[in-house]
């Protein structure tokens, strides 16, 4: 019942429809162009390279992310803004349902649509590496799913989108503000990259890396050299779970006992 | 859609309706905007969650980076008060009173590592050889032709871009003049210069300097620059040095000057140093020395010689930017202010309040400049305390992380380029708020608003380390995040090859053309928005 209407609302705004059609192309395009970046002629030698060919191929979900916090902050904060949480409310007055519910058709949606965008990535990277010279004979096979890191780099990465609508979801539960909760969300996750090309200390930067929820997060993409990542491949989206839970508990609390 | 009032022009009624008259004055609209700006007590959560980040930014970029000292003597001084490198192969001798020193460079080849644009071949005056005396060259390099260089800094180009140039330097007095030639017989003056209080003895002769190769290995966002030393020979022929009086001397020194560096101690049972060939003049007997550079280059009777050096004759290029570093907090610190701008006009919006501030107030692009105007006003002066707290308070931090003087000296907050980058980051933040404003008022959503400047100012640095080189220099360029160029504090010569990654934030341009391009993106962003809001419904 609170999951229909929560549906219901999430389809009806066509906002909601291009924000995941955005995921999907800004997935795919930023994907191609750090995928056309590498070229093995910029490697001392053509078998030296030492390229995470997947995970060059999934880059793209570093931009693309964006649509979905602006999707999942929206999802709660518009309620906010055009007084539609009081009707929801009294239509459901079981707070915590109503978010569960929330918090599920979004990511739903969010892992929907990221299917497709990952899945576009890797295709574009096949048709695009062996031009670059990442090709089987050089020693680099192109990323397909049948290996089992790179099955488990596309799958982290579709989670990882998923938990980062969790976390804008918990933000702006809690915040309750477009601007605010957006922008604390913004912070989250891309203050600790650019922070570590700031710092310059490889001890800070492990550090950082292992803590912040994007960094410790898309360390699931990582297929080879995973011994020299700052957090394990899984440890790395418990990491970023850990955050999303916490930014959803504390929303849930504040959603329970606050007034609308 | 259709436009159900016209605003412009367009006057609300006699000058008796209410509002005394109905061409509001500017100021007063400022006024208004302030009033609103101050009343609501979660927008200044905002500000000082800005001020916050920033500092604390500022504060860990600071204490996490470090500096390992890599040579323990420090770098010597130029005449004009910097650093420089001053390290090539002089082969020279005194020459007393006013003189000629005439020379041909038949070619300058890379003998060790791969050829560099800016190794340099030619001749010099020199106030001794003591690191750092001044002095005036004419010079051939093979990227940039020949050159006219002189205390490190100065650098002007010759006309002669390739061949076999020939070189002559002159003194009179304490004037040397430098000049070029493509025949040996016309002579075409490149430069002078007064270099004030050279003694009566001055060494001249032909110098080679070869500066580092950095190479640049950038693996995807994981870039490394290593720099190894490279060695040029140069052929002369027909050298002679003419004193006005008297006889040139009749030996010349051989001398590596500033190289001793190279000269490593080999360590214990590391094998036999490289035997010293005699003539080979002294610090030339280390492990990196390749042989050619140990055979003798002083002119034969002919005037013919042969000279292999190293080094480079330059201001120090710096690679760590303090300033920068201590002001790199704006770029996180702008996320709330993005928010901050953008709310200042959706919020209206959102609230219908619009609607009563245009009736209050029909020229709605002025509407719009009030807004901007107390918007930046509010903004640049927080920023303005904000970085200049952020610069003092990082400098502890940044003295624990090895960043101590001689390489880096402390820097006063009243220094010119400190206060240029502080003045300007704050002027950043007052343009990005600003821009955040015009495109709240253009989309009428704050976080279409947020999601676009955020792509525009904070993302491009992240996207750099994915791009290749050349696209993501221009594209540090070309994006409004061009403005944070302002923070680069560390003087850039065009006669040093640096490395410039655009992933560390380097911008290869002069900081005031990045503000510019900021200052273009906001610009038309506002022209957008004041002409949207006059034709659009509120």
């Amino acid at each position: 019942m609170a999951v229909r209407a929560e549906w219901t609302k999430l389809r009806s705004l066509p906002g909601n429809g291009w924000l995941l059609l955005a995921l999907v192309v800004a997935t795919v395009v930023f994907s191609a162009l750090s995928v056309s970046a590498v070229d093995i002629a910029r490697c001392p030698a053509p078998t030296e390279c030492f390229e995470d060919t997947t995970r060059v191929s999934l880059w793209g979900v570093r931009v693309a992310q964006l649509a979905v916090v602006v999707l999942a902050v929206l999802a709660v904060t518009n309620e906010y803004a055009n007084g539609l949480i009081a009707t929801t409310l009294a239509a459901n007055p079981r707070r915590g349902t109503v978010l569960a519910a929330k918090a599920g058709v979004v990511t739903a949606a969010v892992l929907v649509a990221a299917v497709p965008g990952v899945l576009g990535s890797l295709l574009v990277s096949r048709i695009i590496l062996p031009g670059n010279g990442f090709s089987a004979a050089n020693g680099y096979p192109p990323p397909s799913l049948l290996d089992e890191p790179t099955l488990r780099a596309v799958t982290g990465t579709v989670l990882y989108l998923g938990l980062v609508a969790l976390l804008a979801i918990g933000v702006g539960t809690a915040l309750r503000d477009t601007a605010g909760a957006m922008v604390a969300v913004l912070v989250l996750l891309y203050s600790a990259p650019v922070l570590v090309q700031l710092v310059g200390d490889p001890k800070w930067q492990h550090r950082l890396e292992k803590a912040a929820p994007m960094t410790s997060g898309l360390a699931v993409q990582a297929t080879t050299a995973l011994e020299r990542q700052p957090i394990g491949p899984w440890a790395g989206l418990g990491v970023l779970a850990i955050w999303a839970g916490a930014a959803l508990l504390a929303g849930a609390l504040l959603f329970r006992y606050r007034d609308a | 859609m259709t436009t159900t009032t016209t605003p412009h022009g367009t006057d609300l009624g006699p000058a008796g309706s209410g509002l005394g008259t109905s061409r509001v004055g500017f100021g007063r609209l400022v006024r208004a905007e302030w009033t609103k700006l101050r009343s609501v007590p979660r927008w200044g959560l905002i500000m000082l969650a800005a001020v916050g980040l920033t500092i604390l930014v500022s504060l860990l970029s600071a204490a996490g980076s470090s500096f390992q000292r890599d040579s323990v003597a420090p770098p010597p001084v130029g005449p004009h008060g910097g650093q420089v490198e001053d390290a090539f192969r002089f082969v020279h001798q005194p020459l007393t009173g006013d003189g000629t020193i005439t020379a041909r460079v038949r070619e300058l080849v890379a003998v060790e590592g791969p050829d560099q644009p800016w190794a340099k071949a030619g001749l010099m005056v020199k106030d001794g050889t003591a690191p750092g005396a001044r002095y005036a060259a004419m010079l051939y390099t093979p990227g940039h032709g020949v050159r006219w260089q002189t205390n490190f800094v100065v650098d002007r180009a010759g006309t002669i871009a390739r061949g076999e140039p020939w070189l002559r330097l002159t003194r009179a007095g304490a004037t040397v003049t430098g000049y070029e030639s493509t025949d040996g017989t016309t002579w075409r003056r490149v430069g002078s210069v007064e270099l004030a209080g050279l003694p009566a003895t001055a060494e001249v002769g032909l110098f080679v300097a070869s500066p580092r190769a950095d190479r640049v290995e950038r693996q995807f966002n994981a870039t490394s620059v290593t720099s190894s030393s490279t060695w040029s020979t140069a052929r002369f022929d027909d050298v002679a040095v003419r004193p006005a009086t008297g006889q040139p001397a009749a030996n010349w020194t051989d001398e590596a000057i500033g190289m001793t560096g190279l000269a490593k101690p080999t360590a214990p049972g590391a094998g036999p140093a490289a035997p010293a060939a005699p003539g080979a003049p002294d610090g030339l007997d280390g492990p990196d020395v390749p042989p050619v550079a140990l055979v003798s280059g002083a002119p034969d009777a002919t005037g013919a010689s042969t000279v292999t050096g190293s080094g480079d004759v330059a201001p120090r290029a710096v690679d760590e930017d303090l300033t920068r570093m201590s002001l790199s907090g704006a770029l996180i610190g702008l996320l709330p202010i993005v928010a901050l701008g953008a709310l200042f006009i959706t919020a209206e919006y959102r609230r219908g309040m619009i609607r009563t501030t245009f009736a209050a107030s029909p020229r709605r692009g002025r509407v719009v400049l009030a807004k901007a105007v107390v918007l930046a006003g509010v903004t640049f002066v927080v920023g303005l305390v904000t970085c200049a707290t952020a610069f003092l308070v990082s400098q502890p931090g940044q003295r624990e992380s090895g960043f101590v003087a001689p390489l880096f000296p402390d820097r006063s907050l009243t220094d010119w380029p400190v206060l240029r980058a502080v003045v300007g980051t704050a002027l950043v933040l007052a343009l990005v708020a600003v821009l955040s404003l015009a495109l709240g008022t253009v989309l009428r959503r704050s976080a279409g608003a947020i999601t676009v400047v955020v792509l525009l100012m904070v993302l491009p640095q992240m996207v750099a380390g994915a791009l290749p080189l050349t696209a993501a220099r221009w594209m540090m360029r070309l994006l409004p995040s061009a403005g944070f160029s302002i923070q680069q504090t560390n003087p850039r010569y065009e006669h040093v090859a640096s490395v410039c990654l655009p992933e560390a934030g380097c911008v290869p341009d002069s900081p005031w053309l990045g503000l510019a391009v900021l200052t273009g993106y906001v610009a038309v962003a506002v022209a957008a928005a004041c002409w949207l809001v006059r034709r659009r419904d509120a």
